[in-house]
């Protein structure tokens, strides 16, 4: 069973489809990173899997069964946009409020376990309008995370965060997916971010999934590539084009890719008569692999 | 990984599902200012009425009294339901006025504050909300009718203005108003499914509507004929100081009836139409 699978959805507004024939599968329990650029369809997939969106056509299924079902639906915990929160009402007040709403047997003691998976224990009494960006974004996935929801869909919710804010982020967000086994749906911009936490990927450009893949086929697929810094970079580059397939200059260095023997590449550059200053191993992250990926659809 | 036999989905019934969409906007109108406002602002309004009774103006002159009979700020003496004098159309129906305004801020703010979100993206059907949304502002409607006859009676004692009148048609007139809060507050949450996206509009048809404009305009044409009863305002204008417990059931009807069409048209555009 799949926490969501979504067949051949469409939505358009005044005739311009955000999402078109959307086909999506995310497998009970994982990270999935929902990928694509800004106005591919992100959001709009996420606001129809919630149901705050009437799709065009298309079906999506929650856990199986349809999504508007009360059961699943009561089981769906979600940050779109923003928090949903009434400023001028406390932290506390506030999640009360999505407590009672879900029917919760006891609503204290559940806020207090959500504000404490994301450290905010000693928040409660302050006025949502008073809380920083990252606090509200905390905020947003403590409301989502009340009454033990099966699915949690997250939009952007890293995006302006600091440093800090996005590591903390990063560690409820594990927290939640080892502790409680919640499937999580989340979509970032901040690809390296997403890298650290999520199982599967989905890409979506123009409305459309490209590709969806889990992150052990993303690693077969990343490429691994070794960088090289040498005083004659040209000839140097034009020597190992001699011996290797796919050599390339880019951001300063000389890439050779598909190669990971370093002692290989040195020796034989040696014996073409050039010095190797810098040498590291590389491989593709989930980064560059968004961007070659999104330029060969560029060029189809 | 979570296998799908931990999993397990029980539907909530209907009761569970209303019971936590009531209980949230109920919290939530305890818990926030506009409630307390509106109730104050519905007893300072016929205490400011029948408080201007007799005041001398700069020119020496001492103002016409709007009311002889505290009783005359709750309701008219018989249902009028064309435009007179504009005493005549200040009493309790005028809750219903700034009731209006108090239930766009009370939607508006599910929907500025993106709470809304939270409420649809769980188990909350479109229907619970609007229902729930109609007796919420229903009830605090109901409340500001009796800070509304406590600010009446306070300033009438204090002005020492006659309290004269028949007690029962006082309270079936009363009780009229309150039941119509119903029906009201059915129409301003439509209004405001309506207009969900756009706060002005909302506040400003609740307005237009609350001001029983339409009714007063056909009345003023036609005549006071009974047939207006059939509308919020015109069952409104029929609880009157005359009123028996006839008028109370007939309000109630029409209340309820109201109720029921704007509850179903505004679930179905709900149903139909994008959230947010």
């Amino acid at each position: 069973m799949n926490a969501i699978e979504i067949r051949n959805l469409s939505k358009s507004f005044r005739g311009m489809y955000a999402v078109d024939n959307l086909n999506m599968t995310v497998p009970v329990g994982s990270i999935y990173g929902f990928i694509g650029e800004n106005g591919s369809g992100k959001s709009t997939t996420e606001k129809l899997i919630c149901g705050l969106l009437v799709p065009d056509g298309g079906e999506i299924k929650l856990f199986g069964k349809d999504y508007t079902d009360a059961g699943r639906r009561v089981r769906v915990g979600a940050l779109i946009e923003n928090a949903g929160c009434f400023p001028g009402s406390s932290v506390w007040n506030n999640l009360m409020m999505q407590a009672i709403n879900l029917g919760l047997e006891n609503p204290e003691e559940e806020i207090n376990r959500v504000l404490k998976i994301v450290r905010m224990e000693d928040s409660a009494k302050i006025k949502f309008k008073s809380c920083s960006l990252g606090m509200k974004q905390r905020i947003g996935i403590a409301m989502a995370l009340l009454g033990d929801p099966a699915l949690l869909i997250l939009d952007e919710p890293i995006n302006g965060l600091d440093t800090d804010g996005m590591r903390i982020m990063r560690e409820i967000l594990v927290d939640i997916t080892q502790k409680y086994s919640t499937t999580v749906l989340i979509s970032s911009h901040i690809l390296g971010e997403l890298e650290k936490i999520a199982t599967h990927y989905g890409i979506i450009r123009r409305g459309k999934m490209i590709q969806e893949l889990s992150a052990k086929d993303m690693e077969g697929r990343c490429r691994v590539f070794v960088s090289i810094k040498t005083k004659d970079m040209q000839g140097a580059k034009a020597a190992l084009k001699e011996e290797f397939s796919d050599v390339r200059e880019e951001d300063e260095y000389i890439r050779v890719y598909d190669v990971d023997d370093t002692e290989k590449i040195v020796e034989y550059l040696f014996k073409s008569g050039h010095v190797v200053n810098e040498i590291k191993k590389n491989k593709i992250g989930l980064e560059e692999y968004y961007i070659e990926l999104m330029s060969k659809k560029e060029e189809e | 990984m979570q296998t799908a036999r931990e999993l397990k989905f029980e539907s909530p019934s209907f009761i569970k599902r209303f019971k936590g969409m009531l209980g949230v906007d109920f919290y939530r109108l305890f818990h926030t200012p506009l409630f307390y406002i509106f109730l104050a602002i519905a007893a300072i309004i016929p205490a400011m009425l029948i408080g201007m009774t007799g005041m001398t103006n700069p020119d020496g002159t001492v103002t016409e009294p709007i009311f002889t009979n505290v009783w005359q700020a709750i309701a008219a003496d018989t249902p009028i339901y064309g435009f007179e004098g504009i005493e005549k159309y200040a009493n309790m129906n005028m809750v219903f006025i700034f009731g209006g305004i108090m239930v766009s801020i009370f939607i508006g703010h599910d929907y500025k504050s993106g709470y809304v979100k939270q409420l649809f993206t769980t188990h909350a059907k479109k229907s619970d909300y609007m229902m729930s949304k109609s007796l919420t502002c229903a009830f605090a409607m109901a409340c500001m009718c009796v800070t509304y006859l406590l600010g009446a009676v306070l300033a009438g004692a204090l002005t020492m203005t006659s309290f004269k009148g028949n007690f029962l048609n006082i309270v079936c007139a009363i009780l009229g108003k309150m039941v119509m809060s119903l029906g009201w507050a059915s129409l301003y949450a439509f209004l405001n499914i309506i207009f969900r996206r756009y706060f002005g509009i909302s506040i400003a048809s609740s307005f237009f509507f609350g001001t029983g404009i339409l009714v007063i305009a056909v009345g003023a044409l036609v005549g006071n004929t009974p047939i207006l009863n059939i509308f919020l305002y015109g069952a409104s204008v029929f609880a009157c100081l005359s009123s028996s417990f006839a008028n109370v059931l007939a309000c109630l009807i029409v209340s309820v009836a109201w109720t029921g069409i704007y509850n179903v048209f505004g679930s179905y555009i709900l149903d139909k139409s994008d959230v947010y």
